[in-house]
């Protein structure tokens, strides 16, 4: 009889083409106006990330290693004192680090065209349009990096010149420089303190930021697909509860109990409809959006994971719409749904913008809403994330799929209408 | 077979129906009368097993309904008030809907859809999605999807609301025919005095929650045997000629209607000549004057007060 319910469902859905131009061609036409309208505005569209940096050393590293040592070796530091420095020193080389270790880095290759460029090409550099940023490194820098490390002082600054007309690039590379800057000065914080081997950890650091640096771009495309998507499901919602209680009003709900069909038939027969129906809606839109939009997903049983468990939280609401207005015996907690709760939902769930950027607390409270943590996994699964990443999302939306099912089924008038 | 037992129902502050017996038999036509919010509808309700009374019983081969609802619920066809359809599906997804419902699949499915379609009038028009029909064909159908089981018990509460002529005379000629050809048992809830006179052998009247009269289409005619109604028309009346009629110690009642009046009096008077004289005294000018035998309106009338459809 569930089969017979789904059936009759989607012939009622399929005979109102209004209702389908709104859950399907709404979405669909809202991904193309918001793409074309907010392209310029998501992070995810900023142009491929190219830094092309010069950099200049005005001195020898190894040779201001070299000299630093020998200074140490005819101070009046006990031997012990001058025999741990030397070792320690010998593996901090500050520039080599710079250079090999982070500019270098396997995980900033893809972005970094790294030039070492000599103290006459200077000028030639800065006036050459093509690259981001000249790092300079002062005569002395390694020499009082030391010095600073071991005997205390300032830390040297390096010289940066960028290219205004490539923000962002100037941006990141300052932003890595400033980073550099913070290590060493820790460095010499730790080095009065008897020079710590965290230090020496300055490397690894680096190299955790550059990951995040790696990730796919999310297209406005993509984001709006999602957004759209996740919001006009919801409509499937509120569709299904008012073929449900208009059932009841018309008294073909009647018809049923006196054919000895359960309720609870008719309870399962709702749920698997708007379940079935929300995944074949998400299918719908992410098509469309991959065959227009080029809008593809790195990994497809995430994916298919994902849109399952979505469409299990709808079936749950719909019950618990239908559930209710059964209960109330009104149609008003269904009207109230699409009119103001679904817009609530969409804004906190990042529908419409990445609201969740601005707070972390909006943005747990969006990943609180269905729509959210089925947003937020599409994002990471566009991102180019696995299940493991989407797992806590996974299970909030199951858990909230259960609830709503609950508290459906207690609400759910169980007798006869009494 | 088919009692309601002191049957009462309270929604709030509500009585709905109020101590409520009543009994069909077997192959019998029984007509439940009574205005708007007389209580026909919640009796018919917890009567079908779909809602339980707050007081009493319904028994069916004396067992309890309330208790045990499904051996009811597979000989029973209800035809309810509203258009119980799916608007958006053809008449022959809705038979089909329906008829799985009732278990009912296969070639058996098919031949009663075929069946029913025939009986209802509504063959040409199987494939077309109902909300297209007219609301005459739309009631056909939906006696049509309560047919589709063939109860032994068919409940149908004001099939003929709104509908045109031909169509309820249609209706009401089948039900005739499932009476007649399958001892199909019918109880026809109503507020047309004319259709309960056509198709029952007994009726009952309820009013505000109340039975207040049963039997027979000639025993509730008794009720009026010892009255009869004399109608008269005019152009206009005035408060003298109406205040005359109600002082007159031989009229019992005077109903007032704007170009019409009813005056109730004992059967054995003769109030012609009094009538002309009260009429020439208060200026009035009859156009005619008529004697009426009693019919179920009078009835209802005479019990309530009021008209049917009040």
């Amino acid at each position: 009889m569930i089969g017979q319910i789904v059936k009759k469902q989607l012939l009622i859905l399929l005979r109102n083409p209004v209702q389908i131009l709104l859950l399907v061609g709404l979405p669909i036409i809202l991904i193309a106006i918001l793409s074309m309208a907010l392209g310029g505005t998501m992070s995810g569209e900023a142009p491929k990330i190219n830094l092309k940096i010069a950099f200049l050393e005005h001195g020898d590293e190894e040779e201001q290693i070299d000299r630093f040592v020998s200074d140490i070796e005819q101070s009046a530091l006990p031997d012990e004192a001058t025999e741990a420095i030397r070792s320690n020193t010998s593996q901090v080389a500050p520039i080599r680090i710079l250079k090999d270790h982070i500019f270098g880095s396997d995980d900033l290759e893809a972005m970094i065209e790294f030039h070492v460029v000599e103290p006459g090409e200077r000028e030639q550099i800065l006036n050459d349009s093509s690259y981001t940023a000249v790092v300079e490194v002062p005569e002395n820098f390694t020499y009082e990096a030391l010095g600073s490390m071991v005997l205390g002082g300032a830390a040297p600054a390096l010289q940066i010149s960028v290219n205004d007309e490539q923000q962002l690039g100037s941006h990141i590379v300052t932003q890595i420089l400033e980073s550099f800057q913070e290590q060493l000065t820790l460095g010499t914080f730790l080095g009065k303190k008897g020079m710590d081997e965290a230090v020496l950890q300055v490397e690894e650091t680096f190299g955790e930021v550059s990951i995040i640096a790696q990730k796919n771009p999310i297209t406005t495309q993509g984001y709006y697909t999602v957004g759209m998507a996740v919001m006009n499901v919801l409509f499937i919602a509120s569709t299904l509860g008012s073929i449900a209680f208009m059932e009841k009003k018309t008294h073909v709900f009647d018809r049923m109990i006196l054919g000895n069909i359960s309720r609870w038939t008719y309870f399962i027969g709702v749920f698997v409809s708007s379940s079935l129906f929300g995944f074949i809606h998400l299918l719908i839109v992410y098509g469309f959006s991959w065959i227009v939009f080029g809008v593809k997903w790195p990994d497809l049983v995430a994916f298919f994971l994902v849109t399952m468990a979505y469409a299990i939280a709808i079936g749950g609401i719909t019950v618990l719409l239908t559930a209710i207005s059964y209960r109330i015996n009104s149609e008003v907690i269904t009207n109230f749904f699409s009119a103001i709760v679904v817009t609530f939902m969409a804004v906190l769930g990042g529908s419409f913008f990445p609201i969740g950027d601005s707070s972390a607390v909006i943005r747990m409270l969006g990943n609180l809403t269905p729509n959210g943590a089925g947003m937020s996994s599409y994002l990471t699964i566009l991102r180019g994330d696995g299940i493991s990443e989407i797992s806590h999302h996974l299970l909030f939306m199951f858990l909230f799929a259960l609830l709503s099912i609950t508290i459906a089924a207690i609400s759910f008038p169980k007798r006869r209408a009494s | 077979m088919l009692e309601l037992v002191d049957l009462s129902k309270k929604f709030k502050q509500n009585n709905a129906v109020k101590n409520v017996n009543m009994f069909i038999e077997k192959g019998e036509i029984v007509g439940l009368l009574g205005p708007n919010g007389a209580g026909k509808s919640t009796a018919i309700s917890m009567l079908s097993s779909l809602v339980i009374p707050t007081k009493g019983d319904v028994r069916f081969n004396n067992k309890s309904v309330i208790k045990h609802p499904e051996p009811l619920r597979r000989v029973i066809g209800m035809v309810p008030q509203e258009i119980a359809l799916y608007e958006d599906l053809t008449a022959e997804e809705n038979l089909k809907f329906f008829g799985r419902i009732y278990k009912l699949k296969g070639n058996a499915l098919k031949k009663k859809i075929d069946e029913v379609l025939d009986q209802i009038g509504l063959t040409d028009r199987r494939k077309d999605i109902v909300k297209t029909f007219s609301g005459g064909m739309k009631r056909r159908l939906n006696i049509g999807v309560a047919m589709l089981h063939d109860p032994e018990i068919m409940i149908m509460d004001e099939p003929t609301v709104g509908i045109d002529p031909q169509s309820r005379n249609y209706i009401l000629e089948t039900v005739k025919r499932l009476n007649h050809e399958k001892q199909m048992t019918v109880l026809y809830t109503s507020h047309y005095m004319e259709e309960v006179e056509f198709l029952c052998d007994r009726i009952y009247i309820m009013d505000q929650g109340n039975l207040i009269a049963s039997g027979t289409k000639d025993e509730i005619k008794r009720i009026l045997s010892a009255e009869k109604a004399i109608l008269i028309k005019s152009n206009r009346w005035n408060d003298t000629f109406i205040t005359s009629l109600k002082q007159d110690p031989t009229v019992n009642r005077v109903i007032v209607e704007e170009k019409e009046i009813t005056i109730m009096v004992p059967k054995e008077i003769n109030m012609f000549s009094s009538l002309i004289r009260i009429a020439e005294d208060a200026g009035i000018e009859l156009n005619s004057v008529d004697i009426k035998t009693p019919t179920l309106e009078d009835v209802f009338l005479h019990l309530t007060g009021r008209a049917l459809r009040d």
